[in-house]
């Protein structure tokens, strides 16, 4: 190690401290925010965690630095202890220091009465997260409890708490809201969601307007992903095509991710997307879906939900698409009537079971009579098709008028 | 401190517990489970006494700190336990935890509760050591088995003490093959204990006992799943796994979001395997309403231990098929009710009973065979806590319950489970 070396380490960091002294004292968010973001991997901050390595007695140059505010020491030294932690990739002691710092900044954040520093702290809100992940990751690699991020959670609300008020601070509540949902949706605790939800819907200083429009088009993301958790398909509707109507169109990633949840809501109330659309956005696991709507084609949906398993179930509307299985059935019972309907007028609103038996044999789908008959109870009991079935008779009888209600934008009745 | 065989201390420390009691000669658990702890034979004369027995040989089993801790503060798992009358209601029984809990709290300044201790007051020597878990565990479960006490007495006294056995294993962080086979077994006490309470539904002190039941249920499986997680070796599937994580979409009685939830994390290893399939498959058809491939493969593929946990809401679907059919039948081709019992796996006349809470009438044929008209005005679904009737085989017709021999169905049942072929390579695993 050169001398020059060490001076130049001792130049940068105190350099670095100055800046960030500086930032505060000038109350200039956007140079603060750019110190904090610890996982940018951004060079000022990856030669910093060299020069902390080299400069081992950087403590002392904090203390110096001190002297103007003592405050900032708190949330400099484990600041500083997280940036060469997570440069040497251990992580754990990243996220150790890092919450420290956090805890400390948000101390501080709490007392800054304008909206300055906004920007900042959402910049501590994304990297406690991004290292909690981090540091559940290393772990869970190592046989222990990953509890990091349920942490960070913790810490995300009291940085909520923080925004939720009548201050000019409150337009940076959606953007933490969201960091929480991302958050939930990783740790699989979405019900804590509700708890911001509510707040943000309907705390009377909260003006769902005045927050910035990547964030009310994250938070209509998540929300209508929960809506298509919990199947409600016309809120679900309407939140992701929020979303995807509010969206960058340059980010297509993000359209992608809006369409990939949007698509079996809309499925699931009767609307059928364009094959173009599925084409241009790489959608194509829902190509042999939407074909077996359109075809009644029950062994294809079957053989599409099973080839694409995986990433229907980890995305979580496999049994979204499940339920397709009922529009199917009656697409391959309307096909049966209106075949019948064009051999003989009169009779085709009568179709007897052991002819759905058949159709389904040639689709390789065996099923006996008994369960044609449930099938049929089943659409009629959810009105997708108007009429009864006569089980002594073995038939189903449609009605003579619109045997076959569309959906027209709602979801089949539970 | 601790030692592998508690029998050394246990002379000297009866009679501190004797507390100027009378105890008469005590009986071992049913089970036939050792000399029992303290050497001694009793008679079954007593049911108290007996209980009283197995409280004592139990509380042995605690560290010695935790023991005078318990005797100073008068703790309720013992004072209540020897002193309490069997027949005494669970609500009195709370009231006395609460005011036990007071004194407790005033003399000690801290509130203890059975042998739940908070982490700040554990010490080295209040923790049992993993042999030590596994004989209480053993011994609670085989407490369970004899019949004689009335069950909510015996499931409360377990209950608090594999909480705190779970409490002992975390906080030693002991998480190898031993702690799986003990949560296993303390999942297994918890869906029998949820059968078990489900019937007695309608008794309301019991409601609480079954809510609490549940949520230690899902607290169990969830730290299951972790030691799972944890032990994993790639390509591999520890024995029960697949079981083990079906029975967390059986218990939440098919919740929805907690479904996706589910399968969202589970790993693609776990998804593939029959038993999960199964699983998948059951809640599919329950969401769909087919009930007809709904009981048809719970008879076919269900474990004992599912059908259990399942059995609480197998009425629900029933009420659903008969609203169903109600719904979308023909009035003037009534259901014959003999075929309707077969399709919903149901003895007859136990459907005749579940149409009636329906307020669906029953009419008979010229030839004496009771049909169930459709479109029937007056159909509603049940008012009250329906009796849980359990599944049928069309082949046999009689009940599959086995008894009450907790574990039974679970020791004897051996299953073979299907190749799960991934990728590249094959996994094939056979269980007894």
């Amino acid at each position: 190690m050169s001398f020059t070396s060490m001076g130049e380490a001792h130049r940068r960091i105190a350099d670095f401290l100055n800046r960030f002294s500086e930032a505060v004292s000038t109350q200039d968010g956007a140079s603060l925010k750019s110190l904090l973001s610890v996982s940018s991997n951004s060079s000022l901050l990856l030669s910093l965690a060299d020069d902390l390595n080299l400069y081992q007695d950087w403590s002392r140059l904090v203390k110096q630095a001190e002297r103007n505010s003592h405050t900032l020491g708190e949330i400099l030294v484990p600041h500083l202890r997280c940036v060469q932690s997570y440069r040497s990739g251990r992580f754990v002691e990243a996220y150790a220091a890092f919450e420290k710092s956090a805890n400390a900044f948000l101390q501080e954040f709490r007392n800054w009465e304008t909206a300055w520093a906004v920007e900042a702290m959402h910049v501590v809100a994304h990297e406690i997260r991004i290292l909690a992940e981090l540091a559940d990751k290393e772990l869970a690699s190592l046989g222990k409890n990953p509890e990091k991020l349920q942490g960070a959670g913790s810490f995300l609300m009291k940085v909520f708490g923080s925004l939720a008020g009548k201050g000019p601070k409150r337009v940076g509540a959606l953007y933490v809201t969201c960091q929480l949902f991302k958050a939930y949706f990783k740790l699989g605790t979405v019900h804590l969601c509700r708890s911001v939800i509510r707040s943000i819907e309907t705390a009377k200083f909260f003006d769902f307007e005045e927050f910035p429009s990547s964030d009310k088009v994250t938070y209509m993301y998540y929300t209508g992903r929960l809506e298509v958790y919990n199947e409600n398909f016309v809120a679900a509707d309407q939140k992701l095509t929020y979303a995807l109507m509010h969206c960058n169109s340059r980010h297509e990633a993000n359209l992608r991710m809006i369409l990939k949840y949007l698509i079996p809501v809309k499925l699931s109330i009767g609307i059928l997307p364009k094959m173009s659309l599925l084409d241009k956005f790489h959608l194509t696991e829902y190509t042999n879906i939407v074909k077996a709507l359109k075809q009644g084609d029950l062994r294809l949906l079957r053989r599409a939900l099973q080839e694409h398993e995986d990433q229907f179930l980890r995305t979580g509307v496999y049994l979204v698409l499940e339920k397709l299985e009922l529009q199917v059935y009656q697409r391959l019972v309307k096909k049966i009537y209106i075949f019948q309907k064009q051999k003989d007028p009169s009779k085709a609103h009568q179709i007897k079971l052991d002819v759905i038996v058949k159709a389904l044999k040639w689709l390789e789908i065996d099923m006996d009579v008994d369960e044609v008959e449930c099938m049929m109870a089943i659409l009629i009991y959810k009105n997708l098709m108007k009429g009864y079935f006569a089980h002594k008779s073995k038939v189903v009888v449609l009605s003579k008028q619109e045997p076959f209600p569309k959906l027209n934008g709602k979801p089949v009745s539970s | 401190m601790w030692t592998q065989h508690a029998e050394p201390e246990l002379g000297n420390s009866r009679a501190e517990l004797d507390d100027g009691r009378t105890k008469p000669g005590m009986p071992r658990p049913s089970s036939g489970a050792g000399t029992g702890l303290d050497g001694s034979r009793a008679k079954l004369d007593d049911p108290r006494a007996e209980l009283s027995f197995c409280v004592k040989n139990v509380f042995f089993l605690c560290s010695k700190r935790t023991r005078t801790k318990t005797e100073n503060e008068r703790s309720l798992a013992v004072s209540s336990y020897l002193n309490k009358n069997t027949n005494e209601t669970l609500q009195r029984r709370a009231v006395r935890k609460s005011e036990s809990a007071r004194i407790t709290e005033e003399q000690s300044g801290r509130q203890t509760f059975c042998r739940t201790l908070s982490s700040n007051e554990v010490h080295s020597s209040d923790l049992r050591p993993p042999p030590v878990l596994r004989n209480t565990l053993k011994y609670l479960l085989d407490l369970m088995i004899s019949s004689e006490h009335p069950f909510e007495i015996i499931h409360d006294f377990v209950f608090d003490r594999t909480r705190s056995i779970r409490q002992d294993l975390s906080i030693q962080n002991i998480i190898d093959e031993h702690a799986i086979e003990m949560y296993e077994k303390m999942v297994e006490f918890h869906i029998i204990s949820h059968l078990k309470l489900a019937k007695s539904h309608s008794d309301p002190d019991n409601l609480s006992l079954h809510y609490l039941n549940m949520e230690q249920l899902t607290k169990c499986l969830l730290s299951l799943y972790e030691i799972y997680d944890l032990n994993r070796i790639p390509e591999f599937v520890i024995k029960k796994e697949n079981e083990f994580h079906s029975f967390y979409v059986l218990h939440l009685e098919l919740s929805l979001i907690q479904m996706k939830i589910w399968l969202t994390r589970l790993s693609a290893l776990i998804v593939r395997l029959s038993v999960i399939c199964f699983v998948f498959r059951i809640f599919i058809y329950f969401r769909m309403g087919n009930y007809k491939r709904f009981f048809a493969i719970l008879a076919m593929e269900a474990s004992q231990l599912q059908l259990r946990l399942i059995e609480p809401f197998l009425n629900e679907v029933r009420v659903q098929a008969l609203s169903c059919i109600n719904h979308s039948g023909y009035k003037l081709q009534p259901y014959p009710l003999e075929l309707l019992a077969e399709l919903l796996m149901i003895k007859e006349d136990e459907l005749e009973s579940l149409c009636c809470e329906c307020g669906l009438q029953i009419i008979t044929d010229e030839l004496g065979c009771k049909l169930v008209p459709a479109k029937q005005s007056n159909f509603h679904h049940p008012k009250s806590d329906l009796e849980s009737y359990s599944l049928t085989t069309p082949v046999k017709f009689h009940s599959l319950d086995c008894g009450d021999r907790y574990l039974e169905g679970v020791m004897l049942e051996e299953r073979m489970m299907v190749v799960a072929v991934l990728m590249k390579e094959s996994i094939i695993e056979f269980s007894g």
